[in-house]
Order: structure tokens, then sequence, then C-alpha cells
């Protein structure tokens, strides 16, 4: 089964949340899929023992064959690539890997090779947990070819969390579209309320169940709430703003690791999602 | 000598653009006979790589030059690799532009003067 950790707003606590779900439980798998920013590991300190490096297809180009790769330029939707005369002045950073310069421009001057993106480590957390962790390489926007190449990796036998990317874009969708359920966690704020509304309107589309952890709670207004309970959505937790929460957060220290009588709260959230929302 | 000014609008007395790759025209001027021509700059909405699509604009105009308010990283490598010159820097109208080139007023830029997608963002409202 498999339970996606999300928010619109950033900085909203899916890290916390999903870290606690995943130590509350154990055995399970643990994915974090924000390879943009991946910190999960530093509350799960796994021991890495694997890392596998993630590639894509790029091309290359042999000016010296004298030949005009100006289809390559006006074909390339991503404007990686830009000619000057003979000169064939390329932007890694903005290739997407198509290949349709190999197939628009002149024939045997553009090959292909592979280029890092990234890597997925691997290793194990305790209690159980098999860890997984995608980490893009600066200045590559390549987040999905990581995602999809840790998709293959999910162990689906097993309780599977993913800690999402935050934001309503590509990298949260992709995150989220084999999920069963979804958790999604924001803050008592009007930004909050905002970015939720709109990963709702996510997850309907998508057809993947969820409810809401409100984070923070004492801040803001009681807007989320009174959000929640007009539409029906199940508010599964509230975590109180507290400053020994806040304190042990930015030393590494999980909630549940900080008060284990959290353990237990996020082991309620998990039958929920078992027994009553899938 | 032809040169490439990013321009807020179609005629001379136009401002010259602050930014490079979104611009919304081109003006392609001939000091050799004053002549002009206007470009759309259709790459200006990009999701990325709109300063490399505009140079590669400049460099299919033939320009020998460029002028605009700022150049980012991408674009100046595509033109330092074509060797088309780049005033960056400059404001006010195209006219008066033309004519400090024209003076030998203008200097050349050595380096992009801007980051990456500077022309970007709410800022800007187009």
């Amino acid at each position: 089964m498999i339970i996606s950790v999300a928010s619109g707003k950033g900085g909203t606590g899916k890290t916390t949340v999903a870290v606690s779900l995943a130590m509350a439980r154990g055995y399970c798998n643990f994915m974090d899929y924000d390879v943009e920013a991946p910190n999960a590991s530093f509350f799960l300190k796994p021991d890495i023992k694997n890392e596998q490096t993630v590639t894509m297809k790029q091309p290359y180009f042999l000016t010296e064959t004298g030949a005009d790769f100006k289809k390559c330029a006006e074909f390339c939707h991503f404007n990686a690539v830009a000619v000057a005369g003979k000169e064939v002045i390329f932007f890694p950073e903005l290739c997407h890997g198509c290949g349709g310069c190999l197939l628009v421009g002149p024939e045997g001057s553009v090959m292909e090779k592979d280029v890092e993106v990234g890597k997925i480590r691997k290793g194990k957390a305790d209690p159980g947990i098999s860890f997984f962790m995608g980490d893009l390489k600066p200045g590559y926007m390549r987040t999905i070819t990581i995602q999809s190449e840790m998709d293959k990796l999910i162990e689906h036998d097993k309780i599977v969390i993913i800690d999402c990317p935050p934001g309503t874009s590509c990298p949260m969708v992709f995150s989220l579209k084999d999920s069963d359920y979804c958790v999604l966690v924001t803050e008592p704020t009007p930004y909050g309320l905002n970015d939720l509304d709109l990963s709702i309107e996510v997850l309907k589309s998508m057809k993947i169940p969820y409810g809401v952890i409100i984070n923070r709670d004492g801040i803001g207004d009681g807007k989320v709430e009174e959000y929640c309970n007009k539409n029906n959505i199940k508010i599964l937790l509230k975590i109180p703003n507290d400053m020994g929460i806040a304190r042990n957060y930015s030393r590494g220290v999980s909630l549940v690791e900080y008060d284990n009588s959290w353990a237990g709260k996020f082991n309620k959230i998990l039958d929920f999602i078992e027994k009553e929302a899938v | 000598m032809k040169v490439a000014i990013s321009s807020s609008g179609t005629d001379l007395g136009s401002n010259v653009d602050p930014r490079f790759g979104r611009c919304p025209y081109f003006i392609i001027y001939d000091t050799s006979n004053d002549n002009f021509e206007v470009v759309n700059n259709q790459g200006r909405q990009a999701m990325g790589g709109a300063g490399i699509q505009a140079a590669q604009l400049v460099i299919d105009s033939k320009a020998d030059a460029v002028i605009s308010g700022n150049i980012g990283p991408n674009s100046y490598h595509v033109f330092s690799s074509a060797s088309i010159k780049v005033y960056s820097g400059v404001s006010g109208t195209i006219e008066e532009a033309i004519n400090k080139l024209k003076k030998g007023e203008l200097k050349e830029t050595s380096s992009p003067d801007v980051s990456s997608h500077f022309g970007t963002g709410p800022n800007w409202n187009n």
C-alpha cells in the first residue's frame, strides 16, 4: 500500500509527518521523492549502503563533419541548442533528452551519450525501514527522470511512505500517481489554506482519497478547520505549534523520537487508512 | 553594421527593453543605410531558454551587434560563440541608443550582467 505525504505550500511539515509515519510503524519503504531538496535522511539517519547513478540521453554534435545543425536548434522546444554558423552551442541543463535533434539533424553528425542527472541512495533505517532517496544533480531539471527510476524500487508488498516534493506541479503529481491514500499536511494560515485547496483539486482529479494533518496548530486562524468541516474532509491529526518540537526538528530529532506518545497517534492514522480509507 | 536592439515597441521612439530574452520586439537596425525592421520576439513566452532562442533570432538576422538593458549568461554565451558584439546596460529610446552607438559612446560588455531568469516572474507585467 502506497501512502504519500504532500502539501501545496512548502515547509508545512511533510517530512516531519512522513518520517513519523515510517518510524511509528517500521518495516516499511520510505521514499524521499523530494529529489530537489531531499531531507528525510536528516531524521531517519539511514545507513546508506548503495548508490545508483541515474542518467539521461543527451546529444553531442560532430561539428567537424561541417554539417548544418540549424534544424536541431529550430526543433528544440526547450531551446537547448543554438547554432552560429558551423558552431553548435549546447545547454545540457535545458535538454530533456527527447532525441529529436538526432531525428531532424544531419544524419550521422548527431550522437547520443549517457549523462548523469542524479543519484538514488539506498539504505536501512530503524526500525527495519528500507530507505530510498533521490538526489538531483544541481542545475538539472530532471526530477521525474529520478522519480521514475525510484518507482521501480518500490516493494509493493510493504507499506510505502512517499515524501513528496512541495507544490502542485509535475513532480508532485508524479510522486502521487500510484498512491492508495494521500496525507495532506498544512498549516492554519491563509497561505496554507490556499495551497491545501490547490492540492485537493489535484487529488480529486486523480481520484486519490486523502485526509489532512494541521501542523503548527494554534497559529493563524481557524479557516483551514472550517474549510475541512464544510467540505467533509477528514482531519487526521493536529500537531501543536510547540517550541520543543521545533527545537528538536532543527537538531534532526523526529516527532516520535522527541515524544514517543506521537508514535501511537501516527499508528492510529495508518490503521485508519488501512481499515477504512482505502 | 547591423545591430539588434531589444525593444518595448515597434518604432525608434520606443524604449530599449531591459530584458533581452523576453522583450516583446527586436529592432534590427542597419547603420549603413538607416533602415530598420521590426521582428516579433516569438520566444518570449518560452518556459525556459528564452534568451537562447532570442540569441538565435539575432544570429539569424545577420546582426553584428546587440544592444539591450541586460544580458543573461546563456545568451551571452551564444553571442560570444557567434562573435556578436554585446552592448548591455543601455536605456532610453532606440534612437538614442543608435546615436550613441554611432558616436562610439557605447562600451562593449565583456560578461553577462544578470543571472538566468532575470526577465521572468511577477515583476514584469506581461
